[in-house]
C-alpha cells in the first residue's frame, strides 16, 4: 500500500524535474551563444535576391581590413568618398517580394489596445507588404554579437531592416556589414528628413542609414528625493544621492557624459582623458554611490523611487511624467548631454530589400511619422511632425478632450530639443576596435564590484 | 538478436543519450574549450593562438566575484537545507492525502517564469513599495532605508528561488524511511532528538546531498538574481560571464571563466562527495 501511494508523486517530482530543467535551459539558451538563434534557413546566394550592384558593394566593403581604422583617423574626418558613392549608378529598381523583417528596440512603436501595430497595419494595407516585427534589440552590443557570425559567414540574418544606434551603425559600417542605401527608392526621406539630423557624424552624407527616432542622454531625477535642481553630470556623484543614483550599463554612453562632466568632448578624448572619467566613476562607485548599471529597467527603479537621480534618455522621461510619475524631470547636463539618433539600415543578404526601402520611406511621411510620435515621444526626424502634434493637440481641446490635449501638448513641447537644447549635445566617438575593448576593459572595473 | 550478443542491449539503449550528449554537450565544450585559447577581435577574426595565459588572467581579475559566487551559493544552499527540511519532513510523514497537493504547491512557482518571479520581488521590496514603503511610513524603518540592492536581496532571491530543487529531493529520501525505524529507536530508548540524529537523518542524507548539488550548482552560476535584485557590490561570477559575452563581446575571456567556473564547481563537489560520502547517495 504505501509504496504504492508513494509512487506517484515520485513519478510527478521526476518528470517536473526534467521539465524544469529543460524550461532553465530555454531561458539560459536564450541570452547566450551569439548567433545561435538566428534563423538558419537554407537560402540561395545573397547575389540571387540583391540587386547586382549592391551586392558587389557588400563584398567590396568587407575586403577592406576593418583594422585600417586602428589608431587611424576617425571615419568622421574622412568625408571624400561621399559623393561618389551616393550618386553612384543607378541600380535597377529590386522586385517587391511582399514580406520585410525588422529588428527593433522594445516599446518603439505605437501599439493599439488589442496588441495590433495600427501605423504597421496601415502600411501593410497600403503596400501589400507584410511586415515581421521583432523587438529583437535589447542592446546594441549584444544584438551585434547575434547577427555578426551570419554577416561574417555571408549568410541572411533574418532581417531586413534593423534599428541601432549611431556608434553602432558606424561600428557595422566598419565591417562591411551594411548595404548602401539608393536614395532614388527613398523619395521622402530626400523630401521631409530634418536638416540637423542628416549628413550625421556615423555615415557621413546617409550613405548607408536613415535615421528612425532621436533623443538626448542627460539626466532625470525626483526634486522630492533630491530636495534641490539637478543641472551637472557631477550630481550623480553628489554623496547625499550615495546607493539612490543610477548610471547606464552600456559603456559608450556613461562614459562619455562623464568625458564631458571632465570638460572633455567625447569625440576628441584621449586615453589619459578616458582613464581620469573612470578613476572618477570607480571612486564614486566603489564608495556605493551608485545603486547599480540600468539598462531599460533604469524607469521602474525611477519611476518608483528606488532612485532619486539617473542617467536617462529622453523620450523615456516625457512617457513617464504622463504614465508613471509625474514629479520626474529631465535635464541636459550643464556640462552637455549625448545626442544619440537611432537609425534604420539594411543589413547585407537582406532577402526583401524592396520591401525594407517602401518601409523605411514609409516612416518619413507624416501619416506615418505624426501617430509614431503622438505615441512613443521620440524626437522625429521628419519635418513637420513637431507642427502636426501641436495641430492634433488643439483639436483634441477644441473635441473637448482636455486630457489628450495635453499629452499631445507635453509631447510637442518636450520631445523636440530646441535649437538651444541642440547646442548643448554632443556626438560619440568613433572607436576602434582597439579602443573600444580599452574602453570596455575600464569600464568594466566599475560596473563588477 | 543473437544469444552471444544479448549484452549488448543495455549498451544500445545508451545511443540516444550518448548522441544527445555528444551534440548538445560535448561539442558545445569544445567550442568553447577553443574559443577560449583564441586570441583577436570579432573585427580581424578570431585565431587559435594556445593562449593557456587568458586562464590565470581571468581568474586573478574576476577572483573576487568568483569568491563572492561561492560564498553566496554556500550560503543559499544552507539556507534552502534549513529551511526545506522541515517542509519535506512534514509533507512526508503528516502529509497524509495531502501529499500530491502539497508537492504541487511546492512546485507551483515553475508554474510562472523564473525572471517574472524574481522581478515581482523587486516590485515588492522597492524603497517606498508595499512592504518597506508601509514600514517607513509607521517609522519602523530609517526612511533611507532599502532592502533591493544589498547582498540581502540577492541571497534572499537565490534561496527563494532554489527552495524546490532542495525540498523535493528530501522529500523523496524522506518518504522512503520507514516510521517503525523512528519507533524501534524509541523502543530502545532514544529520545526524539537522538531518533532523528541517528536513525532519521543518516537515511536521508541521499536526499541532503542531492539537494545540495542541485541548489550549489546552479546558484553559483546564477546571475539573475544579482542582475535583477543586487548592485555593483553584489556582481556575481555569472553577470561577470554574460557582461563580458553580450556587452563587451570579449569571447576567450568569458568562455575561459566558464570553465574555471566549471572547474572550481567540480573540485568543490568532489570534496564534498567525499565530505558526506557520495556512497550514502547510492546506498540509499
Amino acid at each position: 500500500m504505501r509504496s504504492q501511494i508513494s509512487h506517484r508523486p515520485k513519478a510527478l517530482i521526476a518528470s517536473l524535474l526534467v521539465t524544469v530543467s529543460l524550461v532553465g535551459c530555454g531561458i539560459s539558451g536564450q541570452s547566450q551563444a551569439p548567433g545561435a538563434s538566428t534563423p538558419s534557413v537554407a537560402t540561395p546566394p545573397p547575389a540571387a535576391q540583391t540587386p547586382g550592384s549592391q551586392a558587389s558593394t557588400g563584398v567590396a566593403q568587407s575586403q577592406n581590413p576593418p583594422s585600417s581604422g586602428g589608431g587611424g583617423p576617425l571615419n568622421t574626418a574622412n568625408p571624400s568618398s561621399i559623393p561618389s558613392i551616393a550618386t553612384g549608378p543607378a541600380t535597377p529598381e529590386p522586385t517587391v517580394a511582399g514580406s520585410v523583417s525588422w529588428a527593433n528596440w522594445p516599446v518603439y512603436i505605437d501599439i493599439a489596445d488589442d496588441g495590433s501595430y495600427p501605423t504597421i497595419d496601415k502600411f501593410t494595407s497600403e503596400t501589400g507588404i507584410q511586415v515581421q516585427y521583432h523587438e529583437d534589440i535589447n542592446d546594441n552590443s549584444e544584438f551585434f554579437g547575434k547577427i555578426q557570425p551570419d554577416l561574417q559567414a555571408g549568410r541572411p540574418t533574418g532581417y531586413d531592416m534593423i534599428t541601432p544606434s549611431d556608434w553602432m551603425v558606424a561600428k557595422l559600417i566598419r565591417f562591411g556589414y551594411l548595404q548602401p542605401l539608393d536614395k532614388s527608392l527613398l523619395p521622402n526621406w530626400t523630401a521631409n528628413a530634418q536638416d540637423v539630423l542628416k549628413n550625421p557624424w556615423y555615415d557621413p552624407g546617409n550613405i548607408y542609414s536613415v535615421p528612425w527616432q532621436a533623443g538626448i542622454v542627460g539626466i532625470a531625477y525626483n526634486p522630492k528625493l533630491t530636495g534641490r535642481d539637478i543641472t551637472s553630470f557631477d550630481d550623480l556623484l553628489d554623496p547625499a544621492f550615495a546607493g539612490r543614483s543610477g548610471l547606464f550599463s552600456e559603456m559608450i554612453d556613461t562614459m562619455s557624459l562623464t568625458l564631458l562632466s571632465d570638460g572633455v568632448h567625447p569625440e576628441d578624448a584621449t586615453m589619459d582623458d578616458v582613464v581620469a572619467a573612470q578613476q572618477k566613476l570607480l571612486a564614486a562607485a566603489q564608495s556605493g554611490q551608485f545603486r547599480a548599471f540600468y539598462g531599460n529597467d533604469y524607469y521602474d527603479a525611477l519611476a518608483n523611487g528606488d532612485l532619486a537621480v539617473s542617467m536617462a534618455w529622453s523620450g523615456d522621461i516625457s512617457q513617464m511624467q504622463l504614465y508613471d510619475n509625474p514629479d520626474v524631470k529631465f535635464v541636459i547636463p550643464s556640462t552637455g548631454g549625448m545626442l544619440f539618433v537611432d537609425n534604420m539600415v539594411i543589413p547585407n543578404y537582406s532577402q526583401h530589400p524592396a520591401d525594407a526601402y517602401k518601409l523605411m520611406d514609409y516612416w518619413y511621411t507624416l501619416e506615418a511619422a505624426v501617430p509614431l510620435t503622438e505615441y512613443i515621444g521620440y524626437f522625429s526626424p521628419v519635418k513637420g511632425v513637431q507642427e502636426a502634434v501641436t495641430a492634433d493637440a488643439q483639436t483634441a481641446a477644441a473635441d473637448g478632450k482636455p486630457i489628450k490635449a495635453a499629452h499631445l501638448t507635453q509631447i510637442a513641447n518636450d520631445s523636440f530639443p530646441t535649437p538651444e537644447e541642440l547646442q548643448n549635445v554632443y556626438n560619440y566617438k568613433n572607436l576602434s576596435e582597439d579602443e573600444e575593448r580599452q574602453w570596455n576593459d575600464l569600464f568594466n572595473q566599475v560596473v563588477n564590484g | 538478436m543473437p544469444r552471444h550478443l544479448r549484452w549488448l542491449t543495455p549498451y544500445l539503449f545508451l545511443i540516444p543519450g550518448l548522441l544527445w550528449l555528444t551534440i548538445f554537450f560535448v561539442i558545445p565544450m569544445i567550442v568553447m574549450a577553443s574559443i577560449s585559447l583564441q586570441e583577436g577581435s570579432l573585427g580581424t577574426g578570431y585565431t587559435l593562438t594556445w593562449n593557456f595565459g587568458v586562464y590565470p588572467e581571468v581568474i586573478n581579475t574576476y577572483l573576487p566575484q568568483f569568491a563572492r559566487s561561492l560564498v553566496y551559493a554556500i550560503i543559499v544552499t544552507v539556507a534552502t537545507l534549513v529551511l526545506g527540511y522541515p517542509i519535506a519532513w512534514t509533507i512526508a510523514n503528516r502529509g497524509g492525502r495531502f501529499k500530491n497537493i502539497l508537492l504541487l504547491l511546492v512546485i507551483m512557482p515553475f508554474f510562472t517564469s523564473f525572471i517574472i518571479r524574481t522581478l515581482a520581488w523587486k516590485q515588492i521590496l522597492a524603497d517606498n513599495g508595499f512592504v518597506l514603503g508601509t514600514l517607513k511610513d509607521f517609522g519602523i524603518l530609517d526612511p533611507g532605508a532599502h532592502v533591493l540592492a544589498s547582498p540581502l536581496a540577492v541571497i534572499s532571491g537565490l534561496t527563494y528561488n532554489f527552495l524546490p530543487f532542495m525540498i523535493l529531493p528530501l522529500y523523496v529520501a524522506i518518504e522512503k524511511i520507514d516510521p517503525k525505524l523512528t519507533e524501534a529507536a524509541m523502543d530502545l530508548y532514544a529520545s526524539r532528538t537522538q531518533a532523528f540524529r541517528r536513525v532519521v537523518l543518516p537515511l536521508s542524507m541521499p536526499g541532503v546531498f542531492a539537494g545540495s548539488l542541485l541548489v550549489f550548482i546552479p546558484a553559483v552560476g546564477d546571475f539573475v538574481n544579482a542582475d535583477i535584485l543586487g548592485s555593483r557590490d553584489t556582481t556575481m561570477i555569472g553577470n561577470v560571464i554574460q557582461r563580458l559575452f553580450l556587452q563587451t563581446n570579449a569571447y576567450p575571456e568569458a568562455s575561459a571563466l566558464g570553465f574555471v567556473l566549471m572547474a572550481a564547481v567540480l573540485v568543490l563537489v568532489a570534496i564534498y562527495a567525499k565530505v558526506v560520502g557520495a556512497n550514502e547517495l547510492t546506498a540509499g
